[in-house]
């Protein structure tokens, strides 16, 4: 490749760059259009744990319980009163018990946020180590055991005939 | 029918307890000719495996028969049979309770092992296929005696039954209940084959030989079951539950995902020991914890575990699982421990940006998904355990912390295809990633053009378009170079695996973002409109069989054909159930589901409308994942694993 090819492979990156930059803070910062009322009442029971089913949230779960919370956000949504945050502080308070489908992040319950961050960290640094040890390492000599390996091997070997 | 009562109890156990001695006495044969070197020995194993495969079939058969023939005085025909039941949803509620899914995964691994054992039928004096052979004996002889003891399928019941509920009326509803378990299995159960190939080299010592390469195309076509088993799953869980999505992070679910995690990661790395013969501890790890994580997913979903801690100690089958998770673990550790010293490899990975390189980074990627799946599965029991209290870790969870982990995958996606062995200049780079990268930017435009909004699904669509470009520049360059050849072998098979993958994502991405949703209250000939659509409610039909009421609103969309979302109570089992209906489309779907109360001559129906964008390219991307894998096992030209380093590709091709 000829140095002006280079130089205008390199403009042509720095465009490209910056024509996907610009288009996803337009994209990512444009009005999304409106939320019908459903949809609120979907973004929020998505949040809800149901709490006679393990796991499930409200969302999913065709469970009697969670029909009524689900009729209770509705509402709540309805009335225009709350905002989704507001509006899950309400249920928390008014249905008591486990009704958020998330850790908190306080206490034991945030070692499930903490581990996999940790988690992630570890394994960077490990393959971190692992690369600067093989850089230092390796450096391309035959050790003893290399060595007495392909003697022996040599030793094995008729290395005056034709070979093969 | 009453003839035929009873035999099938005493039958089925008499099979189940040939199997569990065939197992066994296959298990000392492999070994003690592993040992010996006896080939008299060693001419045994295919009988026993011949053997085994016979008796569980003879099993599973006498389970469909009694299933069929309504064998009442069986406690599980009572549980999950019924005169109602239609007949292929009879012959599938075999495997719809516990007891019935562990015969089949004793089904499927018996047949594993005699396939195995007929692959290998020409080399039963290697020690390494013998140690092979011994470990699926001793799986097989741990589920042959799970299903006869903990599990038993062919317990006698209660007299004076003489019909019963019949399957969970979820499991006779759709079609996929026949597919998607079977296939689920045969993906789960097929990573035994590789694990039983990895304690074998490690019981020989011999880790740097093609054993474990040869093996790959066996982990591959465990793996591919597995993804089009879980896309099955995610189907089954769109077209029936009503609740419009493919993915709930339930347990259950993340059981199957947790080995299919690893087995992916496996399946790139074992390429590094293949080209560089580095990784062979971390490529043995991860296969000992694919099939470690299948038994702990079926522990941890099967023994009523995961509902509450305190029952576990009423639930049989879960201390044999665990106990059997314990062998495995603390076997294959001790194994790779005892075996060190001959698993170090010489050479090393020169630079990050290299293909290797970008293989490890996936690695560490993978390595995470799986951490974060796993600790959000058992979190609550541990919590649970140390605290007596109870917590939800649920979807928005998982959501939050796999989405920035997709990205990153995606990303490598995008670079690793076209990265070279060894290192890559910056300049090599710039050049294979041009044209890939502006497929990228091509894509982002599109999405904006198109109307969508948020960063990160933005993001999701423009690295799924420099990801597919990277992909499809390697396919186009091999057919350009070797016609139809260069869609085949691992590389190109994998690309369009790849292309399945980006597909799945920015399906996913683009429902989870851009779903919406509204509630309608239909009149018959008054229309009402949301999203661009028009509803009209045609009528309302009953349906009665044997088994169920059947309830449907005919919705005519657009004024087109008419969709006709029900409501179904299964009298037997005094449960409704909603199914839905979906008008598919290849720029999304429109779901409906009629929600009670529903009167037959109301002329009203209460209907919910989903619009799911791009939700279609979902399937179409998990069939391309299936296409591709098959692709990738298809032999390319180039050498056996097993041949020597220096042999010429192709010098000795079958």
């Amino acid at each position: 490749m000829s140095a002006s090819n280079k130089l205008k492979n390199k403009y042509s990156w720095i465009v490209m760059g910056a024509v996907a930059i610009a288009l996803l803070i337009f994209g990512g910062l444009r009005d999304s259009g409106p939320l019908t009322q459903q949809d609120r009442i979907d973004a929020i029971t998505m949040r809800l744990a149901c709490p006679t089913c393990q796991g499930e949230s409200v969302y999913v779960s065709r469970a009697s319980a969670a029909e009524a919370i689900r009729a209770e956000v509705a509402r709540q949504v309805g009335s225009g009163l709350r905002t989704d945050d507001e509006t899950i502080a309400y249920i928390e308070q008014r249905f008591g018990g486990q009704v958020l489908l998330v850790p908190r992040s306080s206490g034991v319950d945030s070692l499930v946020w903490a581990l996999p961050i940790a988690a992630l960290i570890a394994g960077v640094a490990a393959l971190g180590i692992a690369f600067r040890k093989w850089r230092t390492t390796d450096d391309g000599a035959a050790s003893a055991e290399d060595s007495a390996l392909v003697d022996a091997a040599l030793a094995s070997k008729d290395l005056t005939g034709s070979g093969s | 029918m009453f003839a035929a009562g009873g035999v099938s109890s005493p039958l089925g156990r008499a099979l189940l307890l040939v199997g569990i001695i065939g197992s066994l006495f296959g298990a000392i044969a492999s070994i003690s000719s592993a040992r010996s070197r006896d080939q008299a020995v060693a001419r045994l194993i295919p009988r026993f495996a011949i053997l085994i495969f016979a008796a569980a079939v003879g099993a599973f058969a006498t389970m469909e028969y009694a299933m069929i023939t309504r064998d009442f005085s069986m406690a599980y025909v009572q549980k999950v049979g019924s005169t109602a039941t239609p007949a292929l949803y009879n012959f599938a509620a075999v495997w719809s309770a516990l007891e019935g899914s562990i015969l089949m995964w004793v089904l499927i691994l018996a047949g594993y092992t005699l396939a195995v054992c007929f692959w290998l039928r020409k080399k039963m004096d290697d020690v390494l296929a013998n140690w092979a052979m011994g470990v699926m004996f001793i799986v097989s002889t741990f589920f042959f005696l799970l299903s006869f003891g903990p599990a038993n399928p062919f317990a006698k019941g209660a007299p004076g039954v003489f019909d019963g509920p019949g399957p969970n009326p979820l499991l006779q509803n759709h079609i996929l209940v026949m597919f998607h378990p079977p296939l689920l299995y045969l993906g789960y159960v097929g990573v035994t084959v590789p694990f039983a190939f990895a304690i074998g080299a490690l019981v020989t010592g011999r880790v740097g030989e093609g054993w474990l390469l040869a093996t790959r195309r066996w982990t591959l076509f465990a793996w591919g079951f597995l993804t089009f088993g879980i896309i099955l799953g995610s189907w089954w869980s769109y077209e029936v539950l009503g609740w419009s999505g493919v993915w709930a992070w339930d347990p259950v679910e993340n059981a199957s995902l947790l080995p299919w995690i690893t087995a992916t990661a496996y399946i790139h790395s074992v390429l590094v020991q293949e080209r560089r013969g580095m990784l062979r501890v971390w490529n043995l790890s991860l296969l000992v914890s694919t099939f470690s994580l299948t038994i702990l997913g079926t522990f941890l979903t099967r023994s009523g575990v995961l509902n509450s801690v305190h029952a576990f100690s009423e639930s049989a089958i879960g201390p044999w699982l665990l106990v059997f998770f314990g062998i495995i673990v603390i076997v294959s550790i001790g194994l790779i421990g005892w075996r060190g010293d001959r698993l170090h490899a010489p050479g090393s990975i020169d630079s990050v940006v290299s293909r290797e390189g970008a293989f490890l980074i996936n690695n560490v990627l993978f390595a995470v998904f799986a951490f974060v799946v796993l600790l959000g599965t058992v979190f609550p029991l541990v919590i649970e355990a140390l605290q007596s209290r109870n917590i939800v870790v649920g979807a928005p969870f998982f959501d939050q912390l796999v989405a920035p982990i997709g990205i990153a995958l995606l990303t490598l996606m995008a670079i690793a295809p076209v990265l070279p062995w060894r290192k890559a200049s910056a300049e090599l780079l710039s050049t294979r990633l041009f044209w890939p990268a502006w497929c990228g930017v091509g894509a982002l435009g599109i999405s904006i053009v198109v109307g969508a909004t948020g960063f990160m699904p933005l993001l999701t669509f423009a690295l799924g378009g420099f990801a597919s470009g990277s992909a499809l520049r390697q396919v186009v360059l091999a057919t350009r170079r070797q016609g139809l050849r260069g869609l085949v072998g691992r590389t190109n098979g994998g690309m369009i695996v790849h292309v399945g993958v980006i597909l799945i994502a920015v399906a996913l991405a683009a429902s989870n973002s851009f779903t919406h949703s509204q509630e309608l209250f239909l009149k018959t000939g008054t229309p009402a409109y949301f999203s661009g659509h028009s509803f009209e409610l045609v009528k309302i039909v009953e349906e009665k069989t044997d088994r169920a009421i059947s309830v449907k609103a005919l919705i005519s969309i657009d004024g087109g054909q008419a969709y006709a979302p029900a409501i179904t109570k299964f009298t037997k089992v005094g449960m409704n159930i909603g199914t839905p209906s979906v008008k598919t489309g290849i720029r999304g779907d429109i779901y409906l589901t009629l929600e009670p109360p529903v009167k037959q001559d109301s002329g009203e129906a209460h209907i919910k409308v989903f619009i799911k964008p791009l939700l279609v390219w979902l399937w179409i991307g998990g069939f391309l994942m299936a296409l591709g894998t098959l692709l990738a096992a298809f032999p390319g030209r180039r050498r056996k694993p097993t041949d020597a380093t220096s042999a010429l590709i192709g010098s000795n091709d079958e």
